[in-house]
């Protein structure tokens, strides 16, 4: 029984593979036989030699490795800013959380920033800042603050009402009570709010790199729309999305390893 | 499923508070000074009347970078009138919600697919993993190279974003159908049609409703988000064309607007899934 | 022994021979624990009305009562958690009104009152930080206060890892970690399946008597309730104004230490059980 359960297991994750395979091929198909304009859709062979290029791991030194350097760009952007944001996210947000008198008069209007996309605030910031680097890193770490910061406050406001009973019981401190007791309470929905922010992160980097002619990947895979160089265009699309692939991944394992106490 | 939950979890995060504006009642007769209808606002009014001090001063210093918030008013106003505030309000709505369709219909259609499914489920798991973590804004300039500018560019953006947590969430969702249900089905002899319209849809029906309210948020900010990068239609580009036009509080009024209808939008779909849980007797 | 209260008060009816029970260790002058009047209002509807007795130290004293008889309100306004609308309740004299340390309260929902991040290790630390115990003294008393409740080879798991009974001891050991002179028990053991509450109440009066603890015992297991105190305190639901919530004070002298089973068969025991049950059915005509 045990054995073929793990057979099971073993085929299934094959057959997964298969099928992303699969798709690979119905693309390869799909370019080569010219189904789709290769303007539009390059062939995956021309796409991975863009990859090797950009990244100079190409054999011949065709290759002037300004992917690698985008992709620098664009990550050391991503991350500086979700982790400004998260610092700050979380400071205000215990700030706020912690006390009901400070929640009723700031939730209304947390609520209504929410909805708020982050990248509607470059316009704003183009027009304080100017177009520089700086600019982008203040609207991406602008931007991301918010879920860190609204996920802070409800993780702090939601504290169980017994355990709250229980501080007062052992005549906890204000400050023992928020770093014993909200702080790992509101642990969960923090962790949640940062890997929402790192995905908004991303996206306002790229969006920002793009409208602000800076260096990265989004200014990359704009100019080679524009050029038509279709292969260079998906080559970055596959980057950005190993980008989102292996923070996402990362923070998931770091999620798992804190929250520990949740699983029996 | 710990791939899902975390998605789940940050719906949690993401809804906003039921009625908005309103405070639980043990709050309010702590201030019986400010009638709880008022609070929400003495905030932001607070804000406004700071920002409207601040850029009357820089203004009067020489620099066009701010503007008060009653000369965006006043801008506002302006846009309101000669019906660019409606056509450009129009397009973004109009092209968000034609994108949410298409990725609402593909995601629920593949989610109720992954959903009753195992093998699919299972066959499709790596290719999803793989695609998922794409940024929307990444395939921005391949809609543009593919249809240039308008609305089938931004409605596949669209499209693409609301695809993937809906395809994530309704396939959660019919995998926590009660298997009680599904074993009646069963047992009467119901045709897997019969089943997923009979027992799966409406067993899903009000998880269904809050993966839309996400896909309602998530259409809306990349539909603004694809206008402010690229696309020359709609209330992100308005907002754009504003700011390089060293129109200030126009842009302000812009960003102001976006954030009003984007608030109005949410909160109408937080009403909406609170009635449909109640309907389908689920605790909203 | 069964003091039936006056129409004013119950304390006149108190006689001095309810406390010279052989059960009951020596009395002090001044009473340790003393409810004057205790009274409590919650949203325009009186819980509880006018409650006045005295707990010596060392007694194990039991609260039943039907449901809405404001037993529960009574511990938590005993132990500063909820104030009293009228009347006071001194500790040593002096005036109970906020939560102190000394006063240790295990709640019935035992599975939401531990730290769900913490080990039981954490959870029983979590009473000696509080004090400003310092580092080094931790281990030692958080390792013999998980000896005493039976938890010391699960000191490494989390409260998601434990069972019922387990958590509920867990919680036990941190109020002990307090060292408490009092110890307030709200339905400790509702929750538990009918063995494990067994074994815990035998466990529990070890415990109580080993430290010396006074002990307020709410539950609404009758025989719980005559097993486990030295007195058996029954209020009623809905006394009717100018009318006491207390109403019933019975001494039980039944020898200690007892056991599960020839304690239940024990004479006095099985007359007690008889009474109050008869008390409690009359109450619900």
């Amino acid at each position: 029984m045990n054995n073929h359960r793990n057979d099971r297991f073993g085929l299934g994750w094959l057959g997964s593979v298969g099928m992303l395979l699969a798709l690979v091929a119905l693309w390869w198909v799909a370019s080569n036989a010219g189904w789709v304009s290769r303007v539009f859709l390059p062939t995956p062979q021309a796409t991975f030699a863009s990859l090797l290029e950009g990244l100079n791991l190409s054999s011949g030194n065709s290759g002037n490795g300004e992917l690698l350097a985008f992709t620098q760009a664009t990550v050391g952007r991503m991350v500086e800013g979700w982790l400004l944001a998260s610092l700050f996210g979380v400071l205000l947000g215990a700030a706020i959380g912690v006390s009901p008198q400070v929640r009723a008069w700031v939730q209304p209007t947390l609520e209504f920033i929410r909805p708020l996309p982050a990248s509607a605030l470059l316009p704003l910031a183009i027009s304080i800042f100017g177009l520089n680097p700086g600019m982008v890193l203040f609207v991406v770490a602008f931007g991301a603050m918010w879920p860190v910061l609204l996920a802070t406050v409800h993780g702090f406001a939601a504290v169980e009402p017994r355990l709250s009973e229980v501080a007062r019981c052992l005549q906890m401190s204000r400050a023992a009570y928020t770093w014993k007791m909200g702080l790992p309470n509101a642990m969960p929905d923090i962790l949640a709010g940062m890997r929402l922010a790192l995905t908004i992160a991303l996206v306002v980097a790229v969006v920002g790199e793009m409208i602000a002619s800076q260096n990265g990947l989004g200014q990359a895979i704009l100019l080679a729309a524009r050029a038509f160089r279709a292969s260079d265009l998906f080559a970055g699309i596959v980057l950005l999305g190993l980008i989102g692939f292996v923070s996402n991944a990362l923070l998931a394992l770091a999620e798992q390893r804190l929250l520990r106490w949740q699983r029996p | 499923m710990n791939r899902h939950t975390p998605s789940l979890r940050a719906l949690r995060v993401a809804s906003p508070t039921p009625s908005p504006g309103a405070t639980p009642a043990a709050r309010r007769s702590r201030f019986r000074g400010v009638p709880g209808k008022v609070r929400p606002f003495v905030l932001p009014l607070l804000l406004l009347a700071l920002f409207e001090w601040y850029a009357r001063r820089a203004a009067a210093l020489g620099s066009d970078a701010l503007a008060p918030p009653s000369a965006a008013a006043k801008a506002f106003v302006g846009a309101a009138m000669d019906g660019s505030l409606w056509q450009a309000t129009g397009f973004t709505l109009g092209t968000a919600a034609l994108g949410l369709l298409l990725g609402a219909v593909l995601g629920i259609a593949l989610g109720l697919v992954l959903g009753l499914s195992r093998r699919a489920a299972q066959l499709g798991s790596v290719s999803i993993e793989v695609l998922r973590p794409v940024p929307s804004v990444a395939l921005i300039p391949l809609a543009m190279l593919g249809f240039g500018f308008g609305v089938r560019m931004e409605l596949a953006i669209v499209a693409f974003a609301t695809f993937w947590p809906l395809l994530v969430l309704v396939q959660s969702a019919v995998q926590q159908v009660e298997p009680r249900l599904l074993e009646v089905s069963r047992v009467l002899g119901l045709s897997s049609r019969e089943r997923a319209f009979k027992i799966v849809l409406p067993a899903i029906v009000p998880r269904l409703f809050v993966a839309l309210r996400l896909g309602v948020a998530v259409a809306l900010v990349v539909a603004v988000t694809v206008e402010i990068a690229a696309n020359p239609n709609g209330m992100g580009y308005a907002m754009m064309i504003a700011q390089q036009s060293f129109d200030p509080a126009l842009m302000l009024a812009w960003l102001g607007w976006i954030g009003v209808v984007g608030f109005a939008v949410n909160a109408g779909m937080v009403r909406l899934q609170a009635w449909v849980a109640r309907r389908m007797g689920v605790q909203p | 022994m069964i003091a039936a209260p006056a129409p004013v008060t119950a304390r006149a009816a108190l006689s001095a021979s309810a406390f010279r029970s052989p059960t009951v260790p020596t009395m002090q002058a001044t009473p340790f624990l003393c409810f004057d009047g205790v009274t409590i209002r919650l949203g325009g509807r009186e819980i509880l009305s006018p409650t006045s007795f005295d707990v010596a130290r060392g007694e194990f004293v039991c609260i039943v009562g039907p449901s809405g008889c404001g037993k529960t309100t009574l511990l938590r306004a005993a132990s500063g958690l909820v104030s009293a609308s009228a009347g006071e309740v001194r500790r040593n004299g002096a005036k109970m009104t906020e939560p102190s340390r000394e006063v240790a309260f295990v709640f019935q929902d035992y599975g939401r009152a531990l730290l769900p991040w913490r080990t039981v290790e954490g959870n029983v630390s979590l009473a000696l930080e509080a004090a400003g115990v310092p580092a080094a003294e931790r281990a030692p008393r958080i390792a013999d206060v998980l000896a005493k409740v039976g938890l010391a080879k699960h000191a490494h798991k989390f409260p998601v890892q434990l069972s019922g009974g387990m958590q509920q001891r867990a919680q036990i050991a941190r109020c002990l970690a307090q060292k408490p002179d009092l110890m307030m028990m709200d339905e400790p053991f509702g929750a538990l399946d009918a063995l494990t509450r067994q074994s815990l109440q035998d466990e529990l009066a070890r415990l109580v008597r080993d430290d010396g603890l006074t002990v307020l015992f709410v539950t609404h297991d009758l025989e719980e309730a005559i097993y486990l105190g030295d007195r058996v305190i029954a209020l009623q639901a809905n006394p009717g104004p100018g009318r006491p919530s207390l109403a019933r004070m019975i001494d039980v002298k039944i020898p200690r230490p007892r056991d599960q089973l020839t304690t239940k068969e024990h004479p006095e025991y099985l007359h007690l059980r008889r009474e109050l049950f008869a008390f409690i059915e009359q109450g619900h005509e």
